[in-house]
């Protein structure tokens, strides 16, 4: 442990064990659907991050494939006041 | 730029002491207070109440920008979602201020110069070093430079802290889906059925 700590002061860069690495990527695992119900020592570092890009991406995909449609949907609504009221009532 | 508000609960002790354990603020490690405070927002994000506030500023946002578009009508509406999304997370997290301070084109465009100088400085001073074989990062940092790219204004973050706006953008995220799918359905679903049926079911859920 102390060798680990005199080393991250001599780099300045990080002062980040293996131990709270760990903890972070199990932390960020619970996020991702995909790896949720895993045990954490059975999915690798890598793994986790590989999937935390691969389902941001997809999130970015699914709003611009919804921007498209509710581009839309706008464009082709009639009135303003139709869907200002429709949509208040049903926010409220 | 350092995130100061996470920071919050250190005081700017400058002891002696306290400057040897001085932590860069990019470098901070989520300590328990921290966790509590990340852990509540992203669940702040879940709750019904902030999408409910979410997708009434954004339908607000849509009908006003509807007037003055000056890009495609798609692009505009991912824009302002986005926009919306970062203002509803109230400055906290460095994700929200990278995209507000996006929109300013100057700023952008300056530091975007200042980006692209420092990359092809490295490239040149790395090439007459390699004979042969690649010098290739290993697998965990490189993902993590994708997905610094992935988050916004991730790029300069320490492993930590790119974690934490990581798992705040995700719930975000999540959050601008669900709300935009509703938004879409209500919408799709006013022309075709009757408002009220909704509205009862709104009510009971």
């Amino acid at each position: 442990m102390s060798s680990r700590r005199s080393r991250s002061r001599q780099s300045g860069v990080s002062r980040i064990t293996d131990d709270q690495i760990t903890d972070l990527v199990s932390k960020l695992q619970q996020l991702i659907p995909e790896l949720r119900g895993r045990r954490s020592d059975k999915v690798s570092a890598s793994k986790v991050l590989q999937e935390t890009c691969n389902y941001i991406r997809s999130l970015h995909r699914e709003v611009d494939d919804l921007s498209d449609r509710l581009s839309e949907l706008l464009a082709s609504t009639d009135t303003d006041s139709d869907q200002a009221a429709i949509i208040r009532s049903l926010l409220m | 730029m350092a995130s100061l508000i996470p920071n919050l609960e250190h005081s700017p002790d400058m002891s002696p002491e306290f400057k040897r354990k001085k932590r860069r603020k990019t470098d901070e490690t989520p300590g328990p207070f921290d966790r509590n405070q990340g852990s509540q927002r992203i669940k702040r994000w879940r709750t019904e109440r902030e999408q409910q506030i979410y997708s009434s500023k954004l339908i607000e946002a849509l009908r006003r920008s509807r007037r003055t578009s000056s890009s495609t009508p798609a692009k505009e509406v991912r824009e302002t979602a986005d926009r919306v999304l970062a203002v509803s997370a109230k400055g906290t997290m460095r994700w929200s201020r990278a995209i507000l301070a996006s929109r300013l084109g100057v700023g952008a465009k300056t530091m975007r110069k200042h980006k692209k100088a420092k990359v092809t400085a490295n490239r040149s001073l790395r090439k007459p070093e390699i004979k042969g074989e690649k010098r290739k990062l290993p697998a965990v940092e490189r993902k993590l430079k994708v997905l610094g790219r992935l988050v916004p204004g991730g790029r300069k973050l320490s492993f930590s802290n790119l974690l934490e706006e990581t798992s705040d953008y995700i719930a975000a995220l999540e959050m601008q889906v669900r709300a935009m799918t509703a938004i879409t359905e209500l919408l799709a679903g006013a022309g075709t059925q009757p408002p009220t049926d909704r509205l009862g079911s709104r009510i009971n859920s």
